[in-house]
C-alpha cells in the first residue's frame, strides 16, 4: 500500500517537474540577471505601441512629453520606464494599489534616481472613465492610461493584471525590457533595489 | 543573486503559467485577466451568443418587486427602498464565470458614485448562496465585504430573472442592469452583450439622469 503510495507520489512529481521543465524552458534563453523575468516583445523599433497623452499637464510634465495625440514609450524623458498593466476591475490590483504608490514614493524620495526612474499604468480593457476612477480611489500618483481595446496589453504580452514591465530607455529608442512580472511584487525596496541594478543605474552613481 | 522570495515566486508563478496554460485560459484571457490566486477558479465559458432572451419590460414601466435571500443578513425586497432610494440592479450571468468576476469588484470601489446619486445597488445571480458566499468572498479583501448586498435567484430558479426577462435558456442570466427610481419605475435598462462588461461610464451617465427627473 504504501510502496504503491509513493508511487503515485514520484509519478505526480515527475510529472509537474515535466510541466514546470516546459514553461521555464520556453522563458530560459530569455531569463536574464539578478532573477528578473525576461520576455521578449516588441523589438526595438516599437511603431505599433503608441499611447494617448495623458490629458492632465502634471503628467505630461512628468513624462517629459509634449503636445497632444500619441506617444510611443522611447519618448519619454526617463532612463527607466516601469509599466504597471491593471484594470480597475481587478481585485488584485486594488489591493495591491498602495504598494505600488510606494513604489513610486521610494523613487520620488531619492534624488539621481527619481529623474531616471518613472512609471505609467495602463488600465487593459477600461475606459478613461474607468482608469480616472481607479485613480481617484487609490490616490494613483503617476499616470493611468486606458487601453480599453486591449491592442496595448496584447501588443506587451501581458496575459492578466497586474503585470509588470521594466525597459530601459536612451532618450531616442528602447533598448532593452529588464522585466516581464505577472501578479505583483513581493517587497518594494527589493524590487526597485533590483530595478536600479538590472538598468545599470547604480554604477552611474546618484549625483 | 537571486532572493529565495523570488525563487519561490518564479516557481509559483511557472506553476500559475502552466495551469493557465492547461486550462486554456490564455486564449479568452481578454475576458478574464486577474492574476489573483483564484484566477483559475474562474470557468471559461468561451464566447457565448450575446443575448438570449426575450425583453418583458421597458423604460417607463413599473419594477416588478421581489424578495430575495441576501448573502449575508436575511431578505431583500425591492419595495423597501421605495420612497427612499434608487436601485441599480446589476444581473451578472454567473459566479466564477469571465467577466462577471470582476464586473462587481469594480462597483466594488465606486460606492462614492451610488451614494452621490442616493443610490443602492444590488447584485443578482442565480447561483446559490454559498456559491456566492465563496465568489464574493474573493473580490474583497480579508475580513471586508462587498459594500452592496449580493441576491439569490436560485429558488424557484431564476424567478426574478424570468419576471424581468433576463433568463437565458441555459438557466443563466444575461448581463443586465436596470435602474430603478426612487417611485418604483424602471428608468434605465442595459441589457448587455454577455460577453462583454459594461463601461462604468454608461451607468454613470444614467445615474446623472435620474437626478434631473
Amino acid at each position: 500500500m504504501k510502496k504503491s503510495r509513493s508511487q503515485i507520489v514520484t509519478g505526480l512529481s515527475l510529472l509537474v517537474i515535466l510541466l514546470l521543465y516546459g514553461s521555464v524552458s520556453q522563458g530560459a534563453e530569455t531569463t536574464g540577471a539578478v532573477g528578473f523575468q525576461k520576455k521578449p516583445f516588441l523589438g526595438k523599433s516599437s511603431p505599433m505601441l503608441e499611447l494617448p497623452i495623458p490629458q492632465d499637464a502634471a503628467d505630461i510634465r512628468y513624462l517629459g512629453l509634449s503636445g497632444a495625440g500619441n506617444f510611443t514609450i522611447e519618448q519619454v524623458k526617463s532612463r527607466v520606464l516601469i509599466i504597471e498593466v491593471f484594470s480597475f476591475y481587478c481585485p488584485h490590483c486594488q489591493r495591491s494599489a498602495a504598494q505600488v504608490n510606494e513604489l513610486y514614493q521610494n523613487i520620488e524620495v531619492r534624488p539621481g534616481i527619481k529623474e531616471k526612474i518613472k512609471m505609467i499604468g495602463i488600465g487593459v480593457g477600461n475606459s478613461l472613465y474607468e482608469v480616472n476612477s481607479f485613480r481617484e480611489r487609490y490616490r494613483v500618483p503617476f499616470p493611468l492610461i486606458p487601453d480599453q481595446s486591449m491592442e496595448i496589453a496584447e501588443l506587451l504580452g501581458v496575459r492578466g493584471t497586474p503585470t509588470f514591465i521594466v525597459v530601459k530607455l536612451d532618450g531616442k529608442e528602447l533598448q532593452e525590457q529588464i522585466y516581464f512580472g505577472e501578479g505583483g511584487f513581493q517587497d518594494t525596496r527589493q524590487f526597485l533595489a533590483e530595478i536600479i541594478k538590472s538598468a545599470g543605474l547604480e554604477a552611474e552613481g546618484t549625483k | 543573486m537571486m532572493s529565495e522570495q523570488t525563487k519561490g515566486k518564479s516557481l509559483m508563478l511557472s506553476i500559475i503559467g502552466v495551469c493557465i496554460l492547461m486550462a486554456g485560459i490564455a486564449t479568452v484571457y481578454g475576458q478574464s485577466g486577474g492574476f489573483s490566486e483564484f484566477k483559475d477558479y474562474v470557468y471559461p465559458v468561451g464566447k457565448l451568443i450575446p443575448r438570449d432572451s426575450v425583453a418583458m419590460l421597458k423604460v417607463g414601466d413599473s419594477a416588478p418587486n421581489f424578495t430575495l435571500p441576501a448573502v449575508y443578513g436575511s431578505k431583500v425586497s425591492l419595495n423597501q427602498f421605495k420612497g427612499k432610494r434608487n436601485v441599480v440592479i446589476s444581473f451578472v450571468p454567473a459566479a466564477w464565470t469571465p467577466v462577471c468576476s470582476d464586473q462587481w469588484p469594480g462597483y466594488n470601489i465606486v460606492k462614492d458614485l451610488f451614494d452621490k446619486h442616493d443610490a443602492i445597488l444590488l447584485g443578482i445571480t442565480v447561483d446559490n448562496i454559498p456559491t456566492l458566499y465563496a465568489w464574493t468572498k474573493q473580490m474583497v479583501t480579508q475580513n471586508e465585504n462587498l459594500w452592496f448586498p449580493v441576491l439569490s435567484d436560485f429558488y424557484p430558479h431564476g424567478a426574478v430573472a424570468s419576471k424581468y426577462g433576463v433568463l437565458r435558456s441555459e438557466g443563466v442570466t444575461e448581463r443586465a442592469i436596470f435602474l430603478i427610481n426612487k417611485k418604483g419605475i424602471i428608468s434605465y435598462i442595459d441589457i448587455h452583450d454577455i460577453n462583454q462588461r459594461p463601461p462604468l461610464e454608461d451607468l454613470a451617465k444614467a445615474l446623472e439622469a435620474l437626478d434631473k427627473q
